[in-house]
């Protein structure tokens, strides 16, 4: 039971495709869907529970339920913040998505940050720490 | 859980009932349509579970079907979708709580299962309210639990993904 050969997120072998699309977080995700959700609630009359598709709904209460920033500002803040920091499209996700609180955890969530020679040493633990540091600001002042 | 924006193509068929003299109502149709046939469409093994349509980007000229009489309207939209990747780290919650393993749901993700081979420390205890527990923490229904995809499979006869979780590596487990 395996996805495409070779296929491994924790080393960012994802399939061309998805390295070039745009990723979005589950902060990102939960302002889409909620904006969509009350135009079909003034598009019309019934009930709009009934008009969206299932994976919708439930993809909604996840992202609800899993978003750390709910404010517009404080989500295009987080962005502005991890583009900083070099990091693929995924990465940045799965960092905005998961908020670990060390750099030893987010080394453990997302492998990848270890290759490229973007994150060595002392120096790169330390830029983890600020790119976490300022994450966590952004939760404080939202 | 990452979330993609795809730019993707599709065939959206109108039949001759819906095409009016005012060009207005077509491209309305045209977006109905498509609508209905993505969230239809629920998941493909390529592009994982189709989340919502976010915007139309062309439609192609219309081509006549020749036997029906329905209109052929290639489009090209972006649309947000979501994959499960292997070696991912993903959130769900509990669904169901079994001796030999814990079922859960992670978004449009019904079918994920973590065999309790993979929760090393935790016991299982049954019950009315059965719970896997451990010195530090508890799974039971509704918990929020961090996992690494194992491996996942595509079921075209139920359109959706069944994926495999584990719970060993370091930071996973109940939130």
């Amino acid at each position: 039971m395996s996805g495409e050969e070779e296929e491994n997120a924790a080393e960012l072998k994802i399939g061309e495709e998805f390295l070039k699309a745009k990723c979005l977080m589950n902060c990102e995700v939960a302002i889409i869907l909620e904006h969509k959700y009350e135009q079909i609630q003034h598009m019309s009359d019934g009930d709009p529970a009934s008009q969206v598709s299932q994976v919708f709904e439930k993809s909604l209460q996840y992202v609800k339920r899993f978003s750390r920033y709910k404010n517009p500002d404080a989500v295009r803040q987080v962005r502005e913040t991890l583009s900083r920091y070099g990091l693929a499209e995924f990465e940045l996700c799965t960092l905005g998505n998961l908020c670990p609180d060390t750099s030893g955890e987010a080394f453990a969530l997302v492998p990848s940050l270890r290759s490229g020679g973007r994150f060595e040493g002392d120096a790169g633990n330390d830029k983890i720490e600020k790119m976490l540091n300022d994450l966590s600001l952004i939760k404080k002042f939202e | 859980m990452v979330f993609l924006q795809a730019e993707m193509s599709w065939n959206v068929l109108i039949s001759p009932t819906q095409l009016s003299p005012k060009g207005l109502l077509l491209r309305k149709a045209i977006i109905v349509r498509l609508l209905e046939d993505i969230a239809n469409r629920k998941a493909s093994k390529d592009h994982g579970y189709y989340i919502a349509v976010n915007e139309l980007k062309a439609i192609s000229e219309g081509k006549v079907r020749e036997l029906t009489g329905d209109v052929l309207f290639p489009v090209t939209f972006t649309c947000i979708t979501q994959k499960p990747m292997k070696g991912e780290i993903l959130v769900g919650s509990v669904d169901k709580i079994l001796k030999h393993g814990v079922f859960l749901k992670s978004g449009p993700i019904e079918s994920i299962f973590m065999s309790e081979k993979t929760m090393n420390d935790y016991k299982y205890i049954g019950g009315e309210n059965p719970m896997f527990m451990n010195a530090h923490s508890k799974l039971e229904k509704d918990t929020a639990v961090r996992f690494k995809v194992m491996g996942f499979r595509w079921m075209e006869a139920d359109r959706q993904f069944q994926l495999l979780a584990t719970l060993a590596g370091d930071y996973l487990g109940p939130l």
